[in-house]
């Protein structure tokens, strides 16, 4: 669960992205620039260095969204990290998923694979976890080179996964 | 008076041959009586005591050596006694220490032999330890080993064979199994 700081940040996001009738494309690119700072070591550090100014890592976040995300999208992560907050852009990407989700009346599925899922790819999943579940589910995909292969998803709680990292994983637990 | 002795024997020859023991002379008979007599009356008066002190001397000593061979005879079949008691003591002694030294020999042996078969028991137990510790690491590390090898085989196979149809196709295998469920 996410802490009230994190919360009140997702929602102004909205918001303003609701503002700008760009709510759509703002979650979409807010949570791939989640997962991208959540599985860049590197970055999530240069985000939390209090030795670097502010500016410079606002610059940082401006540089890897250009020609990526919209100027909206663009905006909105800038603001975050100026207010000393990049390190959580994770937290707050999901936040924001989340509550999307919500307000649709559907639940967040996170989906992660080796390479981007299709539209088509993320429909049937959506519409698959839907059917499983019983309620309507909002896929976001999450390109995380380290699953090698296959998908995992998680929903709230519940993980399922069909990795070929986990098979590697269970083939030598099985040694 | 062997001298006379002899004189009278010869007188003797003399009276037989004459018939007459006496000599002729009586002067001769009385003087020499008279002489004898003052002899021993000499003798009788001067040495009687010098010869009975002697005599009782010589006694007393012959009784004191016979006194002092007889402690010494008690003395020495005393001491042939504690030498024959002693022999006999040593005897048993030796026997004792004999028989000591044996048991103890026995006891010695008896504890060494024990010492000896706990050290080899537990020398076996400690190495049938060690070995079955050297086998189990030694299996760990090859399963370990055989993981690593079956990993790595297996990742490069899913690295060649995982080109993006390959990636489509996890994919879709992954969405239809999740349709599949339901």
């Amino acid at each position: 669960m996410a802490d009230t700081r994190t919360t009140a940040y997702a929602g102004s996001l909205i918001a303003i992205a609701a503002a700008e009738g760009a709510l759509d494309s703002v979650t979409e690119e807010f949570y791939a620039l989640g997962a991208a700072v959540e599985a860049d070591d590197q970055l999530r550090a240069t985000l939390s260095d209090p030795k670097l100014p502010v500016e410079r890592r606002a610059q940082v976040v401006e540089d890897l969204l250009e020609g990526k995300a919209s100027p909206t999208t663009v905006a909105l992560a800038s603001m975050v990290v100026l207010n000393g907050r990049g390190a959580a852009i994770p937290e707050i990407s999901r936040e924001v998923g989340r509550i999307v989700a919500d307000e649709q009346d559907s639940v967040l599925a996170e989906a992660r694979s080796a390479v981007a899922l299709t539209d088509e790819q993320i429909n049937r999943l959506a519409e698959a976890l839907s059917t499983k579940l019983g309620r309507t589910v909002t896929v976001r995909n999450v390109v995380d080179p380290s699953v090698v292969g296959g998908v995992v998803t998680q929903i709230g709680d519940e993980v399922i996964d069909g990795t070929v990292r986990t098979r590697l994983n269970q083939l030598r637990e099985a040694f | 008076m062997i001298p006379f002795m002899f004189l009278a024997a010869e007188e003797g020859e003399h009276i037989a041959e004459n018939a007459f023991w006496l000599p002729h002379d009586i002067k001769e008979v009385f003087w020499g009586t008279l002489a004898f007599l003052i002899v021993m009356g000499l003798l009788w008066k001067f040495a009687k005591k010098p010869g009975s002190d002697f005599f009782a001397k010589r006694t007393a000593t012959i009784a004191e050596s016979l006194d002092a061979a007889a402690a010494a005879r008690a003395e020495a079949e005393a001491e042939r006694d504690r030498i024959k008691a002693a022999l006999a003591d040593s005897d048993s002694e030796a026997a004792r220490i004999v028989e000591e030294a044996r048991r103890s020999a026995d006891a010695l042996r008896g504890d060494i032999a024990t010492r000896a078969e706990r050290d080899v028991t537990s020398v076996r137990d400690r190495a049938e330890v060690d070995m079955i510790a050297t086998r189990s690491q030694t299996e760990a590390e090859l399963a370990g080993e055989l993981s690593r090898l079956a990993l790595g085989a297996a990742e490069r196979v899913v690295d060649e064979e995982l080109d993006d149809s390959g990636q489509q196709r996890l994919i879709d295998t992954y969405i239809n199994n999740i349709g599949g469920r339901n």
